[in-house]
């Protein structure tokens, strides 16, 4: 009889195996073919009505165009400065509305958890709009700083939930004693909690840093003169440079890929699921 | 009989969470050098309580005397008020000579100073050794040291500690409890802690506030709330047993221990249900003709459902669960 179970075990997990493989295909199969497009010259991928589909004759010529025809090197740095940023606001609101919250009875503070989701669900077009006429009025449109700041709406509820729960993980009695032992609540904050949290903050941080690094819709309104890697892709598309729209969107995946990688770990972790248990 | 100094004073304290009240009216005078235990069972607000003295929580009101002043709304980090939390709370991020010395390091303390003081501290209680080590792999009973080194290296007013004893396996919490009261009497300090655990707190005590109902049911030293506990509740949450109750008239009670009885003859009867054997001594559970159960120290096993005969060498007369007095018989 247990072999039998053991047999019944196996088959479960190939199942499982061969369920996990299909998904696993049916995500890497287009980046897949977006570094086959942007690595090969066209000839033998986009012109070819059967394209192969293993790499040969693989060559950076697509980069060279793209680098040299576009502008290249602004819009990354205007990604970059822009997602950074956005990790910046996102901790500086989230960190301390989190210690709030976590003050707060559990109750209460998973409701307003839940409401600061809300702000997700409200496409983002609709906020980019008014928005945008407010940062015109204030000089601001074009600038890193007011995209991020739109950005940052979406990043912040995720952040705060996710460094409310690696608060939470944290025993009580740790903040009393620093309490106590002389430190005042910024400070022990500041000093103690936030490094005791680091990985969820981290993740916060992280996250944040990745959703404003592929986001479209808030940069094709608030910042349509100097764009972001994203638009600039799209720009291309449009334009109908489909190569050098793969090349711009495999520079765009290989940061997200790795951190992807490196958040893994964590993001199966405690730091999701620690708001709202217990 | 010298006037004693008072260092903690306690004025009429509530603390309600929510609609429970947990704290209702407490009031309590501790002297200087006191070594003090807050008993009670658990979840009577014990934690509680530490806590409104310490300032981690707000009372609802009354005010909270340390010294003559009034500290009601200071908070904690202007206290001057070490506490030992029930799990030590070390900072797990610092070694153990990081935890000792944080609270000085907070202070701006000189290098060399905090050196000389967390070393004086670490000698004091046994932990020079283990300075460098991470306090993760530490014992339980290094923690504890390590927890109040980092108490006292800061030369507070006074010392809470909550369940001090509690994390320790029996062997180690035998010897702690004395460690405890040398601690004291080198330092001449106030210590106030908590626990559940009535064994705690005969031997080494200078006084213990029974707490129960969210106020303080009996403050006194253990022997007197053992020889004459002033209400029936704290009779029978003090000893080993319960102390014994019979009715005497439809308001009073007589209330015994079981070595005030004298088995074998008297006037006195009651059943018995089971004996119970504790160490060398056999212990007859009994039950009287009102209802009420008695414990009566026996010589032997006995069948159950014998009568028992005894007489009471003396005991406490109570009026409405009140303790009125205690009579020795000739
Ligand atoms: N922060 C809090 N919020 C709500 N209820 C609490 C809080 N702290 C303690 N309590 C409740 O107050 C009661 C007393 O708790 P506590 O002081 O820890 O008791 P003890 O230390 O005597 O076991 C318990 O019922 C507990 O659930
Ligand atoms: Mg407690």
């Amino acid at each position: 009889m247990r072999v039998e179970i053991m047999k019944r075990k196996t088959l479960n997990n190939y199942i499982l195996y061969a369920a996990a493989i299909i998904v696993a295909i049916i995500f890497i199969y287009p980046l897949y073919i977006l570094f086959m497009v942007s690595f090969s010259p066209t000839r033998y991928t986009l012109d070819e009505l059967y394209p192969s589909q293993l790499p040969s004759h693989l060559s950076l010529t697509n980069f060279v165009s793209a680098l040299t025809q576009y502008n290249f090197v602004s819009p990354m740095f205007k990604s970059l400065e822009v997602a950074f940023l956005v990790g910046i606001i996102t901790l500086a609101v989230a960190i301390p509305a989190a210690y709030g919250l976590s003050k707060l009875n559990k109750r209460l503070a998973n409701l307003i958890v839940v409401f600061l989701f809300m702000a997700n669900l409200v496409p983002a077009l609709i906020i980019a709009i008014p928005i945008s006429v407010e940062f015109i009025k204030a000089g601001l449109f074009d600038s890193a700083l007011a995209l991020a700041l739109a950005q940052s709406l979406f990043t912040m509820p995720l952040a705060t939930f996710i460094i409310l729960g690696a608060f939470r993980s944290i025993p009580k009695d740790i903040e009393n004693q620093a309490r106590v032992d002389g430190m005042g609540m910024i400070r022990t904050l500041y000093t103690l909690l936030v490094p005791l949290a680091k990985a969820g903050v981290a993740v916060a941080f992280l996250l944040s840093w990745l959703t404003s690094w592929d986001e479209f819709t808030f940069a094709v309104i608030l910042s349509p003169l100097k764009p972001t890697l994203p638009v600039i892709v799209y720009l291309n598309i449009t334009e109908g440079s489909l190569v050098q729209a793969a090349a711009f969107a495999a520079v765009i995946s290989v940061p997200v890929i790795i951190l992807t990688v490196v958040l893994q770990k964590y993001i199966k972790g405690v730091y999701l699921s620690g708001g709202l248990t217990g | 009989m010298t006037q004693k100094k008072i260092k903690l004073e306690l004025k009429h304290i509530t603390k309600k969470f929510g609609k429970n009240v947990i704290l209702d009216d407490v009031n309590l005078k501790i002297y200087e050098g006191e070594l003090f235990a807050i008993l009670g069972p658990s979840g009577t607000g014990k934690s509680t309580l530490l806590k409104v003295i310490v300032g981690i929580e707000d009372p609802d009101s009354g005010s909270v005397i340390v010294d003559g002043k009034d500290i009601t709304d200071l908070p904690p980090n202007k206290r001057n008020i070490a506490m030992v939390f029930q799990n030590y709370a070390l900072y797990p991020n610092m070694n153990v000579f990081g935890n000792i010395s944080f609270p000085l390091r907070l202070e701006g303390m000189k290098k060399s100073e905090i050196e000389k003081k967390v070393n004086d501290a670490a000698k004091l209680l046994g932990i020079s050794e283990i300075l460098r080590s991470s306090v993760n792999s530490i014992s339980g009973g290094q923690k504890q040291r390590v927890a109040l080194a980092r108490a006292l290296v800061r030369d507070p007013a006074m010392f809470l500690l909550d369940e001090p004893f509690s994390n320790l396996d029996a062997r180690v919490r035998f010897t702690a409890r004395e460690e405890l009261k040398r601690l004291r009497d080198s330092l001449k300090s106030t210590f106030i802690y908590v626990t559940h655990d009535q064994r705690e707190t005969s031997n080494i005590t200078t006084r213990v506030g029974v707490l129960n109902n969210g106020t303080f049911q009996q403050i006194d030293s253990f022997n007197n709330l053992y020889e004459t506990p002033k209400t029936k509740w704290v009779g029978d949450f003090i000893g080993n047993f319960p102390m014994g109750f019979m009715q005497k008239d439809k308001t009073h009670l007589i209330g015994f221990r079981p070595e005030w009885a004298v088995v074998g003859k008297g006037n006195m009867t009651a059943k018995l249900v089971t004996n119970e054997v504790s160490g060398n001594t056999n212990y007859w559970m009994c039950e009287t003709k009102g209802g009420l159960m008695i414990v009566l120290v026996g010589n032997k096993l006995l069948k159950v459902g014998t009568t028992i005969h005894f007489r009471l060498k003396k005991y406490n007369l109570y009026e409405n669960d009140k303790f009125v007095k205690q009579v020795k018989s000739k």
